[in-house]
């Protein structure tokens, strides 16, 4: 009757990329998935899929959440066609309070490879909206997919967890957006190839950036090059002019000495009228001599500074994580109360049950004399009824929530205590006082000589 | 007139230096709150400069405007909402640290020389002619000191992008250096604008009033000085190409002589004539 929220998965931290691809879902391939799943593991009441990169995860609610964990891994091993014995050692199983507190630090991308990066809640979304299409999305797994949300969102608000560039190539391209105000009409220049400085190419044309030229030490590879980026070839001896019209240059060659001093830089700079430059240096040896950075309007960034910016940001982003594990854990315990507080939904459902019960048998039982009242006293009783009823029964509700501050199976053990002993007289059987609503009354008047006695004043 | 008529003015001189503490207090890390409650601020600081000027206006019977220490309040507002444009409309928040204090202390030194008393303009002074003159003037002011602030903003960006450490440029609406530079550009042109047709106007008036467009009075040297350094400013930048540190650089030299000078020129200018002196 517990129901229990379970996670079994694994990610980047236990298992390799071997691993994960295997057990890796293709976005729509996971509707049918948790189909196969409802039919195969009967004991899940609920269940999602997360399937990045990064991770596959399933995420259930059950009675038994230790058989059903077993049946979920089973499943991914037949449904994947893997052997358990692949993955088993990078497996993680979590139950209630621990499964959801992972939940929520997946969603506010605490558990991410780069914490802080913005794809997961995507990805958390799509999973939500794909169980809830299977149909394997029930109350509980909507409530906590909901909390993850907003526990994202609110990590993401109050703290700089998502800030800051924490790679190399969008360290450049953050840095290019300082100095430039737009990319859209700028000229990024390109020399040499290279995986980080194709990447930043690649990222400065995602942010607008208008012409994109690459030029190479021979024009066969520079061809390749710009056939790869969509961006324009130029012969290597039509740099210098290149360099007037660029306003980001990447410089990735091999060479032995700089390209670019000051010296050769100067007349470049007067034909430029001294526009701003950023000069993108990721060769090793470095391409542009460091002076240049010393002239107008010229910022200049080796491997290192962008490194060094990098670093920084990841270092920052580490510290707001230490914040963001502070939200998750509030937030963790407010769902916890309302998963708690869910348990003990039937047993406060019964428990106003019979109290109502208890209150209509007695006025029925009284309804003779209360016929003779006048219709202000009539009311009288009434209200002094219905306020004993609500008095009683918040009492009971307010004990209730107390206990369940601490542990879970005690407020549900208080509840259901308090539930039988609520119950009406012949026991487990109120149809009894639901048949006397067609009895007369009489009988239990003459019974009930201290009711009686209370009547005459 | 008793000295109650300089209630607003304590107002907006309080607002602004509450407008001050909270700009700077912003600059600490995780309290960039703070700015816009340092917005805020300056916006009612600006508010009761306005009512002031309205009040005293009203006593007058035109801009309360007869001299230096007068004009400071006007020069205050126009700033103060330009400097708010900046910091609200255009996310340049290191504004606040320049405008805040310069407004809060133009406040302080009119009241310290106003002579709390009901201002009697001069009957030469009582003309249509007076607000155009005087607004356009100092609205003139008013965008070049903050093209200077805009220029202190841009070469700290620019020495902390230049000295590799650009962490703190990094989050939130910091405004590119292109940006900044494009500003700066555009609060001169407007400013020159103003001032030209402050000039213009000024000629026209003194020729209606006076029978002639210029006198060689101090006031109208000055103007003139100014007009052409800002003019060659101007023209630096769009035809020898200077932009980036080197514009900002020589912003920043040109708003603080004009600035600094003109305020002399203006201090003494107390004793009466066109542009001055005490009517008590």
């Amino acid at each position: 009757m517990d129901q229990r929220l379970l996670i079994v998965g694994i990610n980047h931290r236990g298992a390799p990329v071997s691993v994960r691809e295997r057990l890796a879902y293709a976005p729509d391939e996971i509707t049918a998935a948790l189909e196969r799943l409802k039919a195969a593991a009967p004991a899940l009441g609920e269940a999602a899929l997360i399937s990045t990169c990064n991770r596959v995860e399933l995420i259930g609610v059950s009675s038994e959440a230790a058989s059903a964990a077993d049946a979920a891994i089973e499943f991914l091993a037949a449904d994947r066609t893997i052997e358990t014995s692949a993955f088993a050692p990078a497996i993680y199983r979590l139950e209630g309070r621990d499964a959801a507190r992972h939940l929520f630090r997946v969603g506010a991308s605490l558990d991410s490879m780069v914490v802080g990066e913005p794809q997961i809640l995507g990805q958390l979304k799509l999973a939500y909206a794909q169980a809830a299409a299977a149909g394997t999305a029930g109350l509980i797994l909507h409530r906590a997919f909901h909390k993850a949300f907003s526990v994202a969102k609110r990590v993401r608000k109050a703290t700089l967890i998502g800030r800051g560039a924490v790679s190399v190539s969008s360290a450049a391209v953050a840095l290019a957006g300082r100095i430039f105000d737009t990319l859209s009409d700028k000229t990024v220049l390109l020399m040499g190839a290279g995986r980080t400085a194709e990447l930043t190419a690649r990222h400065l044309r995602r942010r607008g950036v208008r012409s994109l030229v690459v030029t190479s030490r021979t024009l066969d590879h520079a061809n390749r090059l710009a056939e790869n980026l969509g961006a324009t070839p130029v012969p290597f001896d039509a740099m210098v002019h290149q360099l007037e019209l660029a306003d980001i240059v990447i410089g990735s060659l091999t060479v032995s000495a700089p390209v670019l001093g000051p010296a050769e830089f100067e007349p470049v700079a007067r034909a430029r009228h001294y526009r701003p430059l950023f000069l993108i240096d990721l060769g090793v040896p470095r391409n542009f001599d460091e002076r240049l950075n010393s002239l107008e309007n010229v910022y200049l960034y080796d491997i290192d500074d962008l490194g060094a910016v990098a670093t920084e940001n990841r270092d920052e982003r580490a510290r707001e994580a230490g914040r963001a594990e502070a939200i998750v854990e509030v937030e963790l315990e407010s769902f916890m109360r309302w998963l708690d507080e869910l348990g003990l939904v039937p047993a406060i459902k019964d428990i106003r049950l019979s109290i109502e019960e208890l209150r209509d048998y007695e006025l029925r039982r009284h309804r003779g004399w209360l016929a003779s009242l006048e219709p202000v006293e009539q009311e009288r009783v009434e209200s002094l009824t219905r306020g004993l009823a609500n008095k009683l029964f918040h009492r009971i509700l307010r004990g209730l929530r107390q206990s369940s501050d601490g542990a879970g199976p005690d407020s549900l053990y208080t509840a259901e205590l308090a539930r039988r002993l609520l119950r009406a007289p012949s026991a487990g059987d109120p149809d009894e006082i639901v048949d006397s609503d067609s009895d007369p009354s009489d009988d239990f008047d003459s019974d009930d000589v201290e009711n009686g006695d209370g009547e005459k004043k | 007139m008793s000295s109650n008529n300089l209630v607003w003015l304590v107002l907006a001189v309080a607002s602004y230096a509450v407008a001050t503490v909270c700009f700077f207090v912003a600059r600490s890390p995780g309290r960039a709150q703070v700015g816009r409650l340092g917005s805020f601020a300056l916006g009612a600081g600006a508010l009761a400069n306005a009512v002031d000027l309205v009040v005293r206006g009203v006593e007058a019977g035109n801009l309360p405007v007869a001299n230096f220490a007068q004009s400071l309040p006007l020069l205050a507002l126009l700033t103060a909402i330009a400097g708010l444009v900046l910091i609200v409309g255009f996310g340049i928040g290191l504004i606040g640290i320049f405008a805040a204090p310069i407004v809060c202390v133009a406040i302080v030194v009119a009241l310290a020389l106003m002579n709390p008393r009901r201002i009697v303009l001069p009957e030469s002074l009582r003309s249509g002619w007076l607000p155009v003159h005087v607004t356009l003037a100092l609205g003139g002011y008013a965008l070049f000191v903050l093209a200077a602030g805009v220029s202190i903003v841009y070469l700290i960006y620019e020495y902390r992008l230049k000295s590799k450490r650009p962490a703190a440029l990094m989050g939130g609406h910091v405004p590119s250096l292109e940006k900044l530079d494009r500003i700066n550009y555009r609060l001169l042109l407007w400013g020159f604008i103003m001032l030209s047709l402050a000039i213009v106007s000024g000629a026209i008036w003194a020729d209606a009033t006076w029978g002639h467009f210029w006198s060689w009075e101090p006031q109208e040297t000055w103007s003139l000085i100014t007009w052409i350094l800002y003019a060659s400013l101007l023209e630096s930048r769009l035809t020898a190409g200077w932009r980036g540190r080197r514009a900002a650089t020589l912003t920043l030299v040109v708003v603080m002589v004009t600035l600094l000078l003109g305020s002399l020129v203006g201090l003494s200018l107390m004793h009466p004539g066109k542009h001055g002196g005490n009517f008590d």
